[in-house]
This record gives C-alpha cells, sequence and structure tokens, in this order.
C-alpha cells in the first residue's frame, strides 16, 4: 500500500530540526511560538512532537534555556541557540542548499 | 450539576469536571509511559504538562472557572495523541547516538495483554504481537499443553498475571511497536553481549586515546564508569539467562511435582507418588489436606519461579503486590497443611506392637529351606531401595524398603520378610513368625500386626517362605515387618537353597559366615550353634560336627503355650489358636474358623 502521509511526515521530520534551529536563530523563544511559527507552515501539526524534540537538541548541546515568568500561567522556557548550534545550523543550512540544489535537478530535469 | 475534582498541573490549580479528569490523566499517563524510557523523560513531561496548564488557563477564566471535556478534547487535539509523538521518539535513537547521550533508547516493543483481540485474557495474542506471529498457533499449543498436566493452563494464568494489560494508547503501541529490535528472546540475550562488546571497544579506544594525551583524574574517572558499565552490561546478559532458566526449570519441577502427586506419567517417570501418599495418611481426607499441602508448599515456589522468570524475560516493569501477598499466603496454608497431617500421621506411628505365632514343623534330619516368589504385579509400581541385581553387594543383600503391588487385583502394601534361624532351647523344631506394626496405640498396633498376611508352605521335609508380606491398603504404612525364626533342635540339618539370599538376614553361625555365603550350603545345628557341613574353601569347623549327631526324631513337649507333639511322620500342635496336625500326607487345622483339612499331594 503506497501511503504518501507517511512520506511526507518524514520530509517533515527530517527538516524539522531545520526548522526549529532556524526559528531561534531569529531571536529567543519559547515553545508555544515556535509552535505557531512551525504550524503556519503546517510542518508540525500536533505539539506533542515538538517538547522531546527539544530536550533532545538541548541534550545535545545545539540549544539551552533560560526561565522567564509569564503574566499568564507557568513560567516558560526561553530556548536559544548556543555556540555549537549557530555552528551547527550553518552546516545545516549549506547542507540543505545543496541538497534542494540537487532535487530540484533531479525531479526537473532540463530538457 | 457536575461532581469537580480539583488538580494541580505544574503548579497551578483547575478545578475539573470528574470524567473530564479521567480523561486528562488517562492522557498524561499514557504520554507519560510513553516518554518514561526516553533520556530527559522527565523533563519533556513537565514540559508538556506546563504547556497543558497554559492552554487550560487560556479556556478557563472568572466566569468559566471549571475545566469541561471539551477543553480536555482541545488540549488532546492541539498535543496531539500519543501516537502521533511516537514516532518523533522512535526516531531520536538514530540522531541522539552520536551525541553520546546514553540511554535514550528506541522505544522498545514490550508485552502487553490485548484485550481487543483476546479469547481469554489477550495472553496469546499479546505475545503473538510481541513476536510478531499469529497467535493462533499459541493457542492451540498452549491447549496442547493443557493436556500434559494442565501445564498449559498454569502458563497461562502466570502469564496473565504477569503480563499488563495494554490499556492506554501508548501501552498499544508499545504492544505492536513498529520499530522492535528485540524478535526473539535469543536475539536479545546476543543484543545485550554485542552492546557489552561494543562498549568495551569503545572504552578501549578511550583508554588509548587518554594515555596518549595523558590526563590521569580523567582517566580514573573513565576507569570507574567502565568497570561500572561493564558490571551492569554483564549483569543484564546474566539476568536474561536466569530468566529462561527460571521459567524452563521452574516447568520441569511442575511436570515433575504434578506427575508424582496426581500420579500422571510422564516419559520414564512412573513414580505413582499419590499410592504412597495414600498408604501413609490415616484417611481419605488427611489424603486431600496431603495433597493440596504439598501441592502449594512445593507449588507455590515453583509457579513464583516461572513468574519471576517471564517477567525477567519481557522486562515486565509492572508489578503486583497481590501477586507476592497471596503467594506468600499459599505457601503458609500449604505448610499449616502439611504440618497438621504430619502430626496426625506421626501419632498413628507412636505404638509398636509384636506379635508372635508359632507354627509347629515336622522334625526332620535335613529341613531343606526355600524362598517363593510371590506373583505380584509391581512391576510399574515398585519404589524400594533395593538395588539393581548387578550392584547388590551380598553384605546388604537383604532387601529393604515397601512395594506397592497388585496380588489378586487387589492393592497391597508389600514388604520383605526376613528368615533368622537359632538353636530351639526345648528341643522342638518349629518356626516363630514375628509380625510388627505401628498404631496409635497398642490395640491399634495389635490389630495391624494381625492383618499383615504372610505364608509359609510345608511339604514333606520342605519349608517354603513366601519372599513377601502383604498388607491390605487399608491398614495402610504403619512400618510392618515379618520375621519368620526358626528353632531346630540341636542335630539338625538345615539345606539354605540358594532364592532364599534375600530372605536371610543376619542368621547367626559359628563360623561368622555372610549370608550370600551361606545359601546353597547345609548347616548343621550344634550346641554352639550353625555348622556348615559342606562348605570347602570356606573357614569350617568340622569339629562341632563330631559327636553331636543326636537326633531328635520323637520329641513331647507340654508347657503352658500348650502340648507340642512332634513325631517322626506328624506333629501335633495344641495350643489357644487351637489344634493342628502336620504330617507328610496331610494337614488338619481346628481353629475359630473352623476345621480344614488340606491333602498335601495336591499342592
Amino acid at each position: 500500500m503506497v501511503n504518501s502521509e507517511n512520506t511526507k511526515a518524514q520530509m517533515r521530520k527530517g527538516v524539522l530540526e531545520l526548522c526549529i534551529l532556524s526559528i531561534l536563530s531569529q531571536g529567543d523563544a519559547y515553545p508555544t511560538e515556535i509552535i505557531e511559527k512551525l504550524k503556519e507552515t503546517k510542518l508540525v501539526v500536533v505539539e506533542g512532537t515538538l517538547y522531546p524534540l527539544l530536550t533532545r537538541l538541548k541534550n545535545t548541546g545545539l540549544l539551552t534555556y533560560r526561565w522567564e515568568e509569564s503574566t499568564s500561567g507557568p513560567p516558560r522556557k526561553y530556548y536559544m541557540l548556543t555556540e555549537i548550534g549557530v555552528t551547527y545550523l550553518r552546516e545545516l543550512q549549506l547542507s540543505w542548499a545543496e541538497l534542494v540544489d540537487a532535487v530540484n535537478k533531479t525531479i526537473q530535469p532540463k530538457n | 450539576m457536575n461532581k469537580t475534582v480539583t488538580i494541580n498541573i505544574s503548579g497551578i490549580i483547575f478545578h475539573i469536571e470528574e470524567d473530564a479528569y479521567e480523561k486528562l490523566s488517562k492522557y498524561l499517563a499514557a504520554i507519560k509511559s510513553l516518554f518514561n524510557k526516553a533520556d530527559g523523560g522527565n523533563e519533556i513531561m513537565s514540559d508538556i504538562e506546563s504547556r497543558i496548564a497554559e492552554m487550560l488557563q487560556g479556556k478557563t477564566s472568572a466566569v468559566k472557572q471549571v475545566v469541561l471535556m471539551s477543553d480536555v478534547d482541545y488540549v488532546i487535539d492541539n498535543m496531539g495523541k500519543p501516537e502521533e509523538f511516537v514516532s518523533e521518539v522512535m526516531d531520536s535513537g538514530d540522531t541522539s547516538a552520536e551525541a553520546g547521550s546514553a540511554g535514550e533508547e528506541p522505544v522498545k516493543r514490550r508485552l502487553f495483554r490485548d484485550g481487543d483481540s483476546k479469547v481469554i485474557g489477550g495472553v496469546c495474542s499479546g505475545i503473538g504481537h510481541y513476536f510478531g506471529f499469529d497467535p493462533v498457533w499459541l493457542r492451540i499449543a498452549l491447549l496442547l499443553m493443557f493436556f500434559f498436566a494442565g501445564t498449559g493452563l498454569l502458563l497461562y494464568i502466570i502469564l496473565w498475571i504477569a503480563i499488563p494489560e495494554a490499556k492506554t494508547t501508548a501501552d498499544k503501541l508499545m504492544m505492536k511497536g513498529e520499530k522492535a529490535d528485540i524478535n526473539n528472546i535469543s536475539k536479545a540475550v546476543k543484543e545485550e553481549a554485542e552492546q557489552l562488546k561494543k562498549r568495551m571497544e569503545k572504552y578501549g579506544k578511550d583508554f588509548r586515546d587518554l594515555a596518549d594525551r595523558g590526563a590521569p583524574r580523567n582517566a580514573a574517572e573513565k576507569t570507574v564508569d567502565f568497570i561500572a558499565d561493564l558490571l551492569t552490561n554483564i549483569g543484564r546478559v546474566l539476568f536474561k539467562i536466569l530468566g529462561v532458566l527460571m521459567v524452563i526449570f521452574g516447568l520441569i519441577f511442575f511436570l515433575g511435582l504434578f506427575s508424582s502427586i496426581f500420579g500422571v506419567s510422564f516419559m520414564t517417570s512412573n513414580v505413582e507418588g499419590s499410592e504412597w501418599i495414600d498408604m501413609v495418611l490415616l484417611d481419605g481426607r488427611d489424603f486431600y489436606i496431603g495433597l493440596i499441602g504439598i501441592a502449594l508448599f512445593a507449588g507455590t515456589p515453583i509457579v513464583m519461579m516461572i513468574y519471576g522468570g517471564v517477567k525477567i524475560l519481557f522486562k515486565v516493569r509492572y508489578s503486583n503486590r497481590w501477586v507476592n501477598l497471596s503467594a506468600g499466603i499459599l505457601w503458609l496454608i500449604g505448610f499449616v497443611m502439611l504440618i497438621y497431617v504430619g502430626t496426625r500421621t506421626s501419632q498413628d506411628f507412636n505404638k509398636v506392637a509384636k506379635l508372635r505365632e508359632s507354627i509347629a514343623v515336622a522334625p526332620n534330619d535335613t529341613l531343606v529351606l526355600k524362598m517363593n516368589e510371590l506373583s505380584v504385579d509391581y512391576g510399574e509400581l515398585e519404589v524400594s531401595d533395593e538395588k539393581q541385581e548387578g550392584e547388590r553387594n551380598y553384605y546388604r543383600g537383604h532387601r529393604t524398603g515397601y512395594m506397592i503391588g497388585k496380588h489378586d487385583n487387589t492393592k497391597y502394601l508389600l514388604g520383605n520378610a526376613s528368615l533368622n534361624v537359632i538353636k530351639s532351647q526345648n528341643g522342638a523344631t518349629d518356626l516363630v513368625i514375628v509380625k510388627e506394626a505401628r498404631g496409635n496405640g497398642k490395640e491399634m498396633a495389635r490389630l495391624r500386626a494381625k492383618h499383615i498376611v504372610y505364608n509359609v508352605a510345608q511339604q514333606n521335609n520342605e519349608i517354603i517362605f513366601d519372599d513377601l508380606f502383604r498388607v491390605n491398603s487399608v491398614d495402610k504404612f504403619r512400618k510392618q515387618d515379618v520375621t519368620a525364626i526358626l528353632r531346630i533342635p540341636v542335630g539338625t540339618v538345615i539345606y539354605l537353597d540358594k532364592s532364599l539370599e534375600s530372605l536371610i538376614y543376619d542368621i547367626e553361625n559359628v563360623t561368622n559366615t555372610y549370608d550370600g555365603d551361606m545359601v546353597g550350603r547345609r548347616w548343621k545345628m550344634t550346641e554352639a550353634g550353625l555348622v556348615c557341613v559342606d562348605c570347602e574353601g570356606l573357614v569350617s569347623v568340622q569339629d562341632y560336627l563330631d559327636g553331636n549327631t543326636n537326633e531328635h526324631d520323637e520329641d513331647v513337649n507340654i508347657n503352658v503355650n500348650g502340648v507340642n507333639i512332634n513325631a517322626k511322620d506328624a506333629s501335633i500342635k495344641v495350643d489357644s489358636n487351637g489344634v493342628n496336625i502336620n504330617s507328610k500326607e496331610s494337614k488338619v487345622v481346628i481353629d475359630k474358623h473352623g476345621v480344614h483339612v488340606n491333602t498335601k499331594q495336591g499342592n
């Protein structure tokens, strides 16, 4: 059975890390903000998937966070990129560009 | 009006409707069990909880204070169902490996009972999911095993108790776990070993690196880490093996116990334990108490062993304290039952009674003693200390031990009689049968002794002793014993037939010859004791033979026991039992049962 949904999900997952790092490179953010941005681009369907990913990126040393009081609710974790994270993102962006180029060349062959 | 519950999520208080609370707590539990194993699981969980608190706070206000079912649904819709998380958690393993944060393993397929496609308890379908095969085969196998002493049933019940049911969505996902890295147990063990090897290689490399760089403090730390890691990994492998052994041996023990108690034969075991329990215990009630006692006392630890093994093998974390508690109680009940039955039974062994019965023997110059092997069908039932023919050493030639066997289709306890030959003090030739038994009181013991059946036949100058005595199963096993003592006057010669080897027991003789050497030879009674007549090659004491040839062919004896007349051709004995006349041609007995006339030609 061919399931395009599955393939799409796999694709999304592959670039999710890149997207999260990119969002954070534009400024610190707490999960809800990240999710809202991702939801606009339909990269994330449910919020639940984000938390394990953030924790992992943080444990890997790409991200770090600080606590900030919130006026409406529990304190928020504001995530930011670490130095390693910045370097890592640069590498990812580079290879992403290469990948997009390569894929485009493959799926739209010039006559 | 609806009941509300007050809850605290991430330090914020919510009033929530009861059914909504149920749903939310189930949802949280499902997520929690999903992230339990992952590294930073607690952190993820608290992040999610604080996000949920935030969402719920947005849904409540001063006007609408209570969290409703629809709010919980909103939360779940936005946060996603556990199965939607799963893909993320599972795939995270690949990237985390290089990051070196140990323990962030992919969610492994775990064993659950599948309540959705169950026949009885969902055990088979759960195991089917785990190993990835059609549960029908397992069901058939268990059904077949049911006929092996109900092992299938036992195993099923143990598995039912040991394996938790997949209740939450997360459970169900883990049950079917798309990316299961355990397909079978051997693979799991192999995997642990592999992992161990990898780590060792890794540590070996680390060491070399460290040695190059020369960082002593770090090296010491790494050594400790390494050893700790090594030990846990070895421990894990051993633990798995232990689990396998526990299940295998548990099942073997269970089959053994079952077959010995309930008399079901498996393979080569034909020991009918229940026959013996029946033979020893007082009555039917004791019999059943005893059986249940043994089953509980020995069975509970066996069952717990299998249970523990299953839990180790399938990494079942869920533990049920009721299982341990009730196992302990059952074991204790079994113990008490055994003590009760044991006390009652041992009391029935308290008193010993010996019954002596004198049988007149026609005197003869030479008496030939033989053994008659009782035709008993005890082939499969035999339980005794007796050694096999070849290995029996003649020093312990006398057979001990009891058997349960059938004679004329009636069940009997059979014991080995023993025979002794001594010098007659009064010059008469007679045979004393000493029967011994035990009982609660003297009377009971005497009655049991009286019930022992032991036959000795006389034919001309031959006395034929049965090898076994019989005890009716009603009389139970109460250490019954029979000793036949042949008293012969000085001068009488006896020939001990070879068949007697297992019957004679420590017959005293002048030359101190062992029982095994005494058979097949003639022995003459002298004042000093038995002397061998034809023992060439053995130490013989010829001196005793000379001048001691008094023959006591005719003899009349009257004493407190009665009248004993031993004539050449017949013997007449009158005592409390009645009148007993034995001649070469016939035997006449007059006792309380009446008059019996036996013509010996026919026998």
